[in-house]
């Protein structure tokens, strides 16, 4: 059989902003400064960057490295290591797959709020401000009374979702290209929108007194658990590892490019981008506290709160163009959320299922966008924010980690971490030592442990997660054992196409 | 804003400078973009 050519990004450029793209998403804006402003303020960053440096970035060289190595998505990589560990590059497919699900809804949300924000439709002044959670949860979300009630679909957030998974298709139908194109002119544009609204914030009243809240130091924090827990899963989060696509996003990187240099680039892009979007959403709720004259801890600062209730809540109050701020924010809630959307559905699902079963992969972008729509309709009915909440839960952190975890331990012991660094220092330019070895072999795994174990087991064990009845709380074990089973399941399949082919 | 708060914002955004102004240092030094 002709061997065919593996797809390329277009230039280092390209990939590395469509990493960054994937790497930056909402949780740089709605989880970055609130870990912050809980853990010690400025002395947060002091475990953080210690965490970039033996988790995030080393986790991140895996990825791309035995994604160039083997030229494979996650199972592909698997696979190569040894047949009986495929199973472990399908699992984080289902972990991308079904977090893109939901994903898309809240990007569906940051468009409804993009649009809602021309005519600040919760309304203006002290009345709107106070109106901002109303809006939110019963006139966008409908919410019901909990995750048995599911009630209809939200029929415009629907419209929107759909939208939304058009809008991927026509960047993703096209390939690593079009991706690493669309990703320079997203990911800077989102940089020009916090930019934009940094100086809205720190120009507001009490825009810069909220500032000490996000960066004033506590050094009596460093000594605590919560602040290094806070750091090591915020960095596994944010930099969009463990969810198959860098995997995926490395196997289009030419055969003597660099690895190291990029993955430090991407993981410090990432920080810088939480870094400052922490003072666009501290100086707007330092004006907020000033504007309604209340504590911070009557403020939601973090997740969708943050979003969808305080912000919407303080462009009530703002005195000139507060429609053009709101525009501004969700618009970049958009971009920042859509680079990693077509990551999670490119990389982490399309480009795997076409190098196992060598479907065409037009064909396959089709059916993966289909297929995560109708599974998102879920989220848009009225019992959704529930769904998202317990699905969030099982994928994106038990998944995720868990995942992340046994991989580093395959790749560093059974494929051999040693060979894995030799073959990314014959073409990068920054060369690691030895010492990396023994990160991926046993501070990685175990650091990525010590986050589930802290912030999972020890309390999804004891009682409920987050109050929920025992039926719902529940649904966060099945799907994390039901997706484990599946990978099994996948791995037993038999690939349409010989080994070494290439999907177009 | 407090001195506090001034001078953390200053020394995170040296770290990140000093670890941008590393990598684009060393930029083209070993790979290059080609199979």
């Amino acid at each position: 059989m002709a061997e065919v050519k593996r797809e390329r990004w277009a230039g280092r450029a390209p990939f590395i902003f469509a990493a960054i793209g994937s790497a930056i998403g909402l949780g740089n804006v709605w989880r970055f400064p609130y870990l912050s402003y809980q853990n010690g303020g400025g002395v947060f960053l002091i475990p953080y960057i210690i965490g970039l440096f033996v988790l995030g970035i080393p986790w991140m060289m895996v990825e791309f490295g035995m994604g160039r190595y083997f030229q494979k998505g996650a199972p592909g990589v698997f696979a190569g290591i040894g047949k009986k560990w495929e199973w472990l590059g399908w699992w984080p497919v289902f972990v991308a797959f079904l977090i893109n699900t939901y994903y898309t809804v809240v990007i569906a949300w940051s468009l409804h709020y993009a649009l809602s924000s021309l005519t600040v439709a919760w309304g203006t002044g002290q009345a709107g401000a106070k109106a901002a959670g109303d809006y939110f949860f019963k006139s966008v979300l409908q919410l019901s009374d909990g995750p048995g009630t599911l009630g209809a679909p939200v029929w415009g957030i629907l419209g929107l979702l759909l939208l939304v998974w058009v809008l991927l298709y026509l960047v993703m139908y096209r390939g690593a290209k079009a991706i690493g194109t669309v990703s320079i002119w997203m990911v800077i544009a989102a940089w020009v929108l916090i930019a934009a609204l940094i100086i809205r914030g720190i120009t507001l009243p009490g825009g810069a007194d909220g500032l000490n809240f996000y960066l004033a130091p506590d050094f009596s924090d460093l000594g605590k658990v919560e602040i290094w827990f806070g750091a090591f899963s915020q960095i596994a989060f944010s930099l969009s590892l463990g969810m198959a696509g860098m995997f995926a996003y490395g196997s289009c990187v030419a055969r003597k490019a660099d690895v190291t240099n990029s993955a430090a680039i991407t993981s410090f892009s990432d920080t810088s981008t939480s870094f400052f979007a922490g003072f666009a959403v501290f100086s707007i709720v330092g004006f907020l506290m000033q504007a309604l004259n209340v504590p911070i801890d009557k403020i939601a600062v973090r997740s969708l709160g943050l979003a969808f209730v305080s912000y919407p809540a303080a462009i009530s109050m703002i005195p000139g163009g507060n429609a053009l701020v709101g525009v501004l924010f969700f618009l970049c809630l958009f971009f920042l959320g859509f680079t990693s959307a077509y990551f999670l559905a490119y990389g982490g699902v399309i480009i795997p299922l076409v190098d196992k079963y060598g479907w065409n992969k037009t064909k396959t972008t089709v059916w993966v966008c289909v297929a995560s729509f109708v599974v998102g309709i879920l989220y848009t009915t009225k019992g959704g924010l529930y769904w998202l909440d317990i699905i969030d839960r099982s994928v994106s952190f038990y998944g995720l980690l868990i995942t992340g975890a046994f991989a580093c331990l395959v790749v560093g012991w059974v494929f051999g971490a040693k060979k894995l660094r030799e073959h990314v220092n014959e073409t990068s330019d920054i060369r690691v030592g030895a010492w990396w070895d023994w990160l991926i072999k046993i501070v990685v795994p175990a650091a990525l442990l010590f986050v589930v174990i802290y912030g999972g087991f020890r309390n999804d064990l004891a009682k409920p997660y987050e109050g929920y009845p025992m039926w719902a709380a529940s649904i966060i074990w099945v799907v994390l054992v039901g997706t484990l089973i599946f990978s099994f399941i996948l791995q037993g399949t038999k690939p349409k196409a010989p080994k070494g082919g290439e999907q177009k | 804003m407090t001195a506090g708060a001034i001078i953390s914002a200053i020394i995170i955004a040296a770290i990140l400078i000093g670890g941008f102004a590393f990598c684009f240092s060393r930029l083209g030094k070993g790979g290059k973009w080609e199979d």
